[in-house]
């Protein structure tokens, strides 16, 4: 194993900053390992930026540790840059130049020598090799966000960070850039940090994700680790049925009046549900297993800290 | 990167504006010129040189005013907006990030857009003394460069260079000129690290910069003169006495120079230690 495939792309430990009084990131933890996809998630405010940010060396942490390659980006940004490639969100391109000019120039800072057929391979990559030598002004949205992965990707990062990459693209683009981005990772072994709001994409997409919220972390694990799978009834009266599991010590986690009541998972079978509620002239109209979606799932956990926080 | 930057800057249309400005500033200096000579002289002076009329009012006395009120107004103001254009404007267009997320340091950075600008510098200098050559000679026609004292304090005595020797000193006047114009885009500079919108910038460091000049001009500052750049600025002027003061020459360019130099300093040192948010 070589020292860069055990090296963490990214590290970071205990990350605080603020920006005057507003405390933007506070004790977040973080770990991009090579080969690996992480999607940092949560509402408008929460601090993704920041960090990426700070991950970037554009920003300085004001406490913890961050660590990129083991650099510290705010000191050494440019020796960071030899090995990632940050793409931040919205696209900042120059309106008067062409995507090739664009892939051409940027693409030798640093010393790189791209041939024609990389860029080009680059550009047909994000589906732009026929607007190639289009002024960027007369691209649309979509098109310069996929101009900016593709600036990404020549030459070639070991780490590659996406702020909002699906921002503007339609479902077609967005379901190619995820297959990019996972043969980029399985063909290349590229680590992937991206922050985005499209919480089916992380879902299928991340292997690990960071829910921030406020500056905190709300989670950080497998999607797979949010998403709690619960049993749900309904029954012919709400409150009665509600009043009798719980008398017969099982937790309804959560109700909807009129509805349904939710359990966790596996805290009784079918049967046991029916005796239970026959017992007190309760009708078991329904009894099945739900699976909420990582946005459910994400939106209950934010509402939960709300309720904590405030 | 230089290419690049050269790219960017050529496709900005700004080379285009400054030139179209340089053109528009010289068609009113030649009407500027004609109407002097028919109006304020009563017809003593003759803006026209010809083998018969051999008049002091000529093409070169054109050039060299033209080339001093450009200086002294256009130039800095084009030079100014073109380094509100290199910093303030990539950061307030967020095309910064584009660059900065590429193995480049911000020295590097900023090395590259001084160059350019110190090109620039040179370009917009020569092309308007070529320019205004140019003009006088077609326009005029070229004699021999007599300077008489008056308001511009361009001599105290009468001067006389002839033609040749007059455009030896036109053409020295190029890279003494760069060096003035210098500190004023040091200024440009300074100001866009600060001021992240480009349009503030370029008029912040516009109304610094004609603050200065005017307090230099004004003779009950002349206690503050040494201590601002404006002050040397046409100090390029004494190459067109008959006997040039080199070593006063030299001393001016070496304070504009050090001036240059703490500007870019300060503002290299504000660029590398600032966040971007």
């Amino acid at each position: 194993m070589t020292n860069s495939a055990i090296e963490p792309a990214i590290e970071v430990v205990g990350l605080d900053r603020h920006f005057g009084q507003r405390q933007a990131l506070r004790g977040v933890d973080l770990r991009v390992s090579p080969g690996e996809i992480v999607g940092l998630v949560g509402p408008n405010g929460s601090g993704k930026t920041s960090l990426l940010k700070i991950l970037g060396g554009f920003l300085r942490p004001h406490g913890g540790r961050v660590e990129v390659f083991g650099l510290e980006p705010f000191a050494r940004p440019h020796h960071v840059m030899r090995r990632a490639r940050f793409a931040f969100a919205p696209p900042a391109l120059y309106d008067s130049l062409t995507p090739m000019e664009h892939l051409h120039h940027l693409s030798r800072i640093g010393g790189h020598r791209p041939s024609d057929q990389e860029l080009t391979r680059a550009l047909a990559t994000v589906g732009l090799a026929d607007r190639a030598n289009d002024r960027v002004a007369t691209l649309s949205f979509g098109m310069r966000q996929r101009l900016v992965v593709a600036l990404a990707l020549v030459p070639m990062p070991e780490l590659l960070v996406l702020d909002e990459p699906t921002d503007g693209l339609d479902p077609v683009a967005v379901l190619e850039l995820r297959d990019v981005l996972l043969r980029l990772r399985n063909e290349h072994g590229i680590a992937v940090l991206l922050s985005s709001h499209l919480l089916v994409e992380i879902e299928h997409l991340v292997d690990h994700m960071l829910v921030l919220n406020e500056g905190r972390t709300l989670f950080s694990g497998p999607p797979s680790e949010m998403i709690h799978t619960t049993l749900r009834l309904e029954t012919s009266s709400h409150e009665a049925a509600k009043v009798a599991l719980m008398n017969g010590g099982i937790e309804v986690r959560r109700s909807q009046p009129g509805q349904w009541l939710e359990l966790d998972a596996g805290s009784m079978d079918l049967e046991q549900c029916r005796a239970l509620l026959h017992a007190q002239g309760i009708e078991l109209r329904s009894f099945h297993e739900h699976r909420p979606t990582l946005e459910e799932a994400l939106l209950r956990r934010l509402r939960a800290e709300r309720e904590v926080l405030h | 990167m230089i290419t690049f930057e050269l790219l960017k800057t050529w496709r900005s249309r700004r080379p285009h504006l400054a030139a179209g400005s340089i053109v528009f500033f010289l068609v009113l200096m030649l009407v500027g010129f004609y109407t002097y000579a028919q109006t304020e002289t009563g017809g003593d002076a003759e803006f026209r040189y010809t083998f018969e009329n051999q008049s002091y009012f000529n093409g070169l006395t054109f050039a060299l005013y033209s080339f001093y009120f450009g200086f002294l107004l256009i130039l800095p103001i084009f030079l100014i907006m073109e380094c509100a254009a290199h910093i303030a404007g990539e950061t307030a267009s967020g095309t910064l990030f584009l660059l900065l997320t590429r193995p480049l340091s911000r020295a590097k950075l900023f090395a590259v857009k001084l160059g350019l600008t110190a090109m620039s510098a040179a370009g917009l200098a020569a092309g308007l003394l070529a320019l205004s050559l140019l003009v006088g000679l077609v326009a005029v026609g070229w004699g021999a460069l007599d300077l008489y004292p008056g308001v511009l304090q361009m001599t105290d005595r009468h001067q006389h260079l002839a033609r040749d020797v007059a455009l030896v000193r036109f053409a020295l006047a190029v890279p003494f000129a760069t060096v003035a114009l210098m500190s004023v885009a040091g200024l440009g500079f300074l100001v866009s690290t600060w001021v992240r919108n480009p349009v503030s910038a370029a008029g912040t460091a516009t109304a610094l910069y004609l603050v200065m000049y005017v307090i230099a001009e004004i003779h009950f500052f002349k206690d503050l003169r040494p201590w601002l750049f404006t002050s040397y600025m046409p100090y390029w002027r004494s190459l067109f006495q008959e006997t040039v003061d080199w070593p006063g020459l030299f001393r001016d360019a070496s304070k504009l120079a050090g001036f240059s130099s703490l500007f870019l300093s300060l503002a290299l040192f504000r660029l590398r230690g600032r966040e971007e948010r």
